[in-house]
């Protein structure tokens, strides 16, 4: 049975509509005469109150509301990966096919082309035992992903009495029936997956392996594990679309899932036009072959901005169950969370801080708690994980503000992005005082295991260099530089090596824009050499003009643009330079 | 809008007899506007003599001014021409229409209004008003609706109707005068159209 | 909507601020256009933002300044707000609710459209590339405008952005084609003698018939301020996609813009967000300025110049703080600059163009374009930090390098960033400009510049 009812009242993305006694939470509802998208967020009696994902210019009070019986779902099948989708999951090449350059209202759509055909290939046999979650057979999708078909994860299972050969078949196609207990029931290549539900695993690994991104302040200094959580925070200007895109790019995921969340029209549009372009690092095929968009621009609608976020990481946990490390990137978290405050306003709930829902707190921690590296549901046996990236879009910067500070209660890595970095053009102005990564310890073993067993230690005298040129920095401005001993002063100028040869790192340099692990070590073991060496030389008698003069400098600097990833014998050369160079200025003051 | 195409055919009537008038008046207009422009040539080119010396800058800017403006006078007449034409066949239009014969087909059209009165007030309880002249076709259209009552104040206008809710809350202006006036833009394109001149 | 509307409601609730609320409603839509008759049977419109349960809240756009409850109708039109497009309405002035403000007749629409627009499909919209020469050196050089971006001013009181503006609205060309940028001028809440400057400036350079103005004047009517950017983004978005013209929308003041909507906002009880503008302020200037742009299969395109004034210069006041995270970057304004005499007084350091980079280089600048850039970049910061220095130690403390960037400084701000109100630079004189000012460098100070252009360019 299901509601019919009508509308009584309307602002903005709010309705109410009464005669809904037959209406279930989170229910998605056909709005008005022009049949608009909305969901039941509250019910009050017979009265539900809907946000409209769609806008609501021109509905009359009196017009109908009518139930699916269905809570909001995904579509969960091939032909999800290289598509661009709002926040409900509407193909936006589809939209565009039906109202043009502007998005018309009441259309609905497929998310994918159900009449094109799959090679699909079976890896179960009449008579198998199945159960939720178990791979049924395999869909090539793109050049990079093998899509598994799973049995959906709220089946009860059975004996495989029927299944199709291996062959093309579109997705209307019926591929298996499965019978229990006399009851038979049919499997496609695809299901539904409601998005507010977390989708069921095994069980839950904790997050020991890097997720590498090929960016050095990110990597070596506040690295994010395979299925861990991260936040970047950034006042306007400070690079954040720049770094969320470099984390898209380059991140060591076979999946990713990037959700434009209430941000640019622009930005999708960059992302849409250059990932087709550009080619992964590993397999060298189109970026474009293992990423979905979900774009709901800052002008779309609020209130399926409010979705898209669920949307994206249900998608997300879709390819972790097949056993794909994949990579969600939510661009901005605090639009998704303005959406709340608009429709919790309007539903004039009680505020909390700031006019926020009371609830932010809550709903934040529900997103991330989705993020994680399991073991999936079924055999065969595998791992996937998820990993969330959110940015956060603090108001005038202030890092005080409540989307941020709650954000920090449930993330583990957290990149600072700094004004005055930006200002002075130090790209990514992810600040190294104000960052942190709760992931070091975990990861530290599979860098000394497949990098260096020295990595942690060196990466500790990195980062101790730069703690050190913090704290004298207060006492150059009281007092200016020459007020320091030479020791002191060759802190600081190797510090400033380090911001140039190693933090800052350019996205639009097509050697720069992306580092290997190996490249990462070198480049900072190569830094505290110099540091080292050069405490020893002030001790043996050389000046620090002679230490600051010698030419291996600039090479230290412009190595991580002049070096390949696959050209490390050159970074070998720069560090005998190195000994050479140092040996000279020791040695000439020896003589004397 | 059926009510609504008995007015843009007596309009369309009321037009072709009077459209020769027009072309004479716009093509009066349109030599006017082209003397506004050939006039102020002479008067640029004295000016841009004047201003070489000064520098070849100041003159180019002066001279996309002088055209500039010249070319905008032009048109801006021409828009108060089509304005003028537009009043003048509304004007013919109107005053036909008040005089028009009150027959059946009037009487059709006013029951049309009416009932589009009553529906979009979403009740039949309410008082009718209409001008002295249309009172009677008015009357027997009021007495097919009950609920409805005619009242005995006249309104000032040429036809059709205005109707109120009885408690006075909810009225709808269903006179011809509002009909055309809610028209006007679109017999303004029509009769724009007619004269080529939607667009210069 | 259907031709449903038309009625006219008499039982007026209540009237608070710029709301007026209607009884016994029970034939309105959200978002409708609403005609207010007064007492005099003066007419004033406005617009439904919530109805429901017979009663409809009605935002007057021309204030509810001697209304009463008694005697007040409000007629619900039956559709939302549109505005009348045709190509006759270049060369014609409006005022901020899109009607006729220059004495001639109202515009014979080809159309009639829905001034809030739709929002553009992402899939449809075409990457911008295409570099708008400014003539002014330091946009054109370093904040380099693209057609179809979204380019705010932030400035402050008193300064001149006006001016910048309207030299931007004279000069932008695209090279290389005879495309002329039709000009859209939205003037919110502005005195009457910065209108009036734009539009002496647009007549003097003869611009003024391929120009639209619309004008809500400081003394006009508060609330109308929320319409004035729409019916022009409208006009604008006509003459672009309809049109096939290239169009440039100044929108300035954005702030008296945002106080607008902040009145409604408080009249209507909300829950504030930050310094009491609305919780979605955000997403209701989002709506203005994503309203720029090109779409593929289409001619024209929309590049929009906003200006805002920062309240107390404080640039993470809610207002240019919400522009900056919407638009393509920004053009700051520095107070230091203005009251040294520099025009145009931009500071470069906190400004920033976000798709210059797709905009320049070889095939459409010149391929030194990034890089000359970021090398003058780089030497201003620097300069800037040797001449805090300098004001400690004094300039017999700074080593020859400092004084270098001392040097570049000057130049940098006297020859590069200073032009005259009616200077129009090409990008080649830009570009000279930028190799002169690093040229007060020594060579292998150039550490952003590949060798050959330094060979090329440099100045000995």
């Amino acid at each position: 049975m299901v509601a019919q009812g009508k509308i009584v009242w309307i602002s903005g993305p709010a309705v109410k509509a009464d005669g809904m006694a037959d209406a279930k939470m989170y229910e998605t509802v056909s709005v008005g005469d022009s049949k608009l998208i909305g969901e039941v967020i509250r019910l009050t009696g017979d009265v539900a109150f809907i946000q409209v994902y769609e806008s609501t210019s021109g509905l009359k009070p009196g017009e109908p509301v009518v139930g699916t019986g269905d809570p909001l779902s995904v579509f969960l099948g091939p032909g999800i990966i290289g598509q661009i989708y709002d926040g409900i999951q509407r193909p936006l090449k589809d939209l565009a096919a039906k109202s043009g350059s502007f998005i018309g209202r009441g259309i609905t759509t497929t998310p994918v082309d159900m009449t094109k055909e799959y090679h699909f290939n079976p890896t179960v046999a009449v008579g198998d035992e199945v159960e939720a979650g178990n791979i049924i057979g395999t869909v090539p999708e793109s050049s990079l992903i093998e899509h598994k078909i799973l049995v959906p994860p709220d089946h009860q299972g059975g004996k495989i009495t029927k299944i199709v050969s291996e062959g093309d078949y579109n997705l209307d196609t019926e591929i298996a029936t499965v019978e229990k207990d006399g009851q038979t029931s049919t499997l496609m290549m695809w299901h539904k997956w409601p998005v507010r539900q977390p989708r069921p695993y095994l069980k839950r690994y904790d997050p020991t392996v890097p997720l590498l991104t090929g960016q050095r302040v990110i990597d070596t200094f506040f690295p994010l594990a395979k299925g861990g959580t991260g936040s970047i925070p950034g006042a306007f200007g400070t690079g954040k679309t720049v770094t969320l895109h470099q984390i898209a790019k380059w991140a060591d995921s076979q999946v990713v899932v990037y959700i434009g969340c209430g941000e640019r029209g622009n930005e999708m549009t960059e992302v849409l036009v250059e990932f087709p372009e550009l080619k992964d690092p590993r397999t060298g095929k189109p970026l474009m072959d293992r990423t979905v968009l979900v774009a709901n621009t800052s002008n779309m609608p609020v209130a399926a901005r409010e979705a898209s976020i669920y949307t994206g990481v249900t998608i997300a946990e879709y390819y972790r169950d097949m056993g794909y490390d994949v990579v969600l990137v939510a661009d901005s978290t605090s639009r998704w969370a303005e959406a709340l405050r608009e429709m919790s306003g309007r539903l004039e709930e009680m505020p909390a801080e700031e006019g926020y829902p009371s609830y932010l707190a809550s709903r934040l921690a529900e997103f991330y708690e989705r993020a994680g590296r399991v073991q999936a549901r079924g055999s065969p046996e595998r791992d996937g994980s998820v990993s969330l990236v959110g940015a956060v879009s603090p108001s005038g910067g202030d890092f005080t503000e409540p989307v941020t500070t709650h954000t920090m209660r449930f993330i583990k890595t957290f990149w600072a992005l700094d004004a005055s970095l930006a200002y002075s053009r130090h790209y990514p102005s992810i600040n190294w005082m104000n960052s942190y990564s709760g992931y070091l310890a975990d990861i530290a073993k599979w860098w000394s295991e497949n990098i260096s067993k020295d990595w942690l230690d060196i990466r500790s005298q990195t980062y101790g260099i730069l703690q050190r040129e913090d704290t004298l920095k207060e006492i150059v401005k009281l007092l200016g530089p020459e007020a320091l001993p030479d020791e002191e002063k060759l802190i600081l100028e190797v510090a400033r090596m380090i911001k140039i040869g190693i933090l800052q790192q350019n996205s639009f340099d097509d050697v720069d824009t992306y580092c290997s692990p190996e490249k990462q070590f070198k480049l900072m073991k190569l830094q505290v050499d110099f540091y080292n060496k050069g405490q020893q030389a002030l001790k043996d008698g050389a000046s620090l003009a002679d230490i600051r003069s010698m030419n291996v400098i600039s090479l230290l600097l412009k190595a991580r643009m002049d070096v390949k990833d696959d050209e490390m014998p050159k970074l070998d050369k720069i560090e005998t330079d190195m000994i050479e160079q140092f040996n000279s200025v020791t040695g000439v003051k020896v003589q004397n | 809008m059926s009510s609504n195409s008995g007015l843009e055919s007596t309009i369309d009537q009321v037009l072709e007899r009077n459209s020769s008038e027009f072309s004479q008046s716009l093509k009066n207009s349109l030599t006017d506007a082209q003397k506004t422009l050939s006039d102020s040539l002479p008067m640029l080119e004295e000016e841009y003599e004047k201003i070489i010396a000064d520098g070849k800058k100041e003159a180019d800017k002066i001279e996309k001014q002088i055209i500039g403006s010249a070319d905008l006078q032009s048109r801006n007449k021409t828009l108060l021409i089509v304005q003028e034409s537009t009043d003048k066949v509304l004007e013919k239009a109107k005053e036909k229409i008040s005089n028009m014969d009150r027959n059946s087909e009037y009487s059709s059209l006013i029951s049309k209004l009416l009932t589009e009165a009553t529906s979009a007030l979403n009740t039949s309880d309410v008082i009718v008003f209409t001008n002295s002249k249309d009172k009677d076709v008015v009357q027997s259209a009021v007495s097919n609706i009950s609920g409805a009552e005619l009242s005995n104040d006249t309104i000032d206008c040429m036809g059709g109707v205005k109707v109120t809710s009885k408690d006075g809350s909810m009225s709808f202006d269903n006179t011809i005068d509002a009909r055309i006036e809610l028209l006007k833009p679109l017999i303004r394109k029509d009769i724009a159209a007619q004269f080529n001149l939607g667009n210069n | 909507m259907s031709n449903q509307g038309g009625v006219q409601y008499s039982k007026i609730a209540e009237i608070k601020g710029p709301l007026v609320i209607v009884d016994g409603v029970d034939n309105a839509a959200f978002d409708e256009l609403v005609e207010i008759e007064t007492t005099e049977g003066e007419r004033r419109l406005g617009k439904v933002l919530e109805v429901g349960n017979g009663k409809a809240v009605v935002q007057v756009f021309e204030g509810t300044t001697g209304l009463s409850v008694s005697g007040t109708n409000a007629k619900f039109v039956g559709k939302v707000m549109e505005m009348p497009v045709s190509e006759q309405v270049l060369g014609r002035v409006f005022d901020g609710l899109g009607r006729a403000k220059d004495g001639l007749p109202e515009p014979v629409a080809d159309s009639f459209l829905d001034i809030n627009g739709a929002p553009m499909n992402p899939e449809q919209r075409e990457y911008p590339k295409d570099f708008i020469q400014t003539g002014v050196s330091v946009i054109d050089g370093m904040l380099t405008l693209v057609r179809g971006q979204k380019l705010p001013i932030f400035s402050g009181s008193g300064m001149s952005h006006n001016i910048l503006a309207a030299q931007i609205a004279r000069q932008a060309a695209i090279i290389g084609t005879d495309d002329s940028f039709a000009v859209v001028f939205a003037a919110i809440g502005v005195q009457y003698s910065e209108a009036e400057y734009f539009k002496r400036s647009l007549e003097e350079s003869g611009a003024l018939k391929r120009s639209v103005l619309f004008l809500n004047l400081a003394d006009d009517p508060a609330i109308e301020r929320i319409i004035t950017p729409r019916v022009a983004l409208t006009v604008a978005e006509y003459l672009a996609y309809d049109l096939g013209m290239h169009v440039l929308v100044i929108l300035t003041d954005m702030t008296n813009y945002a106080e607008a909507l902040r009145e409604i906002s408080a009249a209507r009880e909300e829950v504030p967000g930050r310094k009491g503008y609305p919780g979605y302020l955000y997403t209701d200037l989002s709506t203005i300025y994503e309203r720029a742009g090109r779409l593929k299969g289409k001619k024209g395109s929309v590049t929009q110049v906003p200006i805002l004034t920062m309240p107390s210069d404080d640039i993470t006041h809610p207002i240019p703080d919400l522009t900056g995270y919407i638009t393509e970057g920004q053009l700051v304004l520095g107070r230091d600059l203005f009251r040294q005499g520099v025009y145009p007084p931009i500071n470069i350091l906190m400004s920033l163009s976000r798709i210059m980079k797709d905009g320049i280089g070889e095939g459409s600048t010149r391929a030194d374009h990034q890089e000359i850039s970021n090398q003058n970049y780089d030497a201003y910061s620097r300069a800037q930090e040797v001449r805090a220095l300098a004001g400690i130690v004094g300039k017999a403390g700074l080593t020859p390098v400092d004084l270098n960037y001392m040097n570049f400084g000057d130049e940098f701000e006297k020859k590069f960033l200073t032009q005259a109100i009616d200077e129009n630079r090409t990008i080649e004189e830009t570009l000279g400009l930028q190799w002169n000012c690093v040229s007060k460098l020594p060579k292998n100070e150039l550490t952003k510049v590949k060798d050959k252009y330094v060979d090329q360019y440099y100045k000995e």
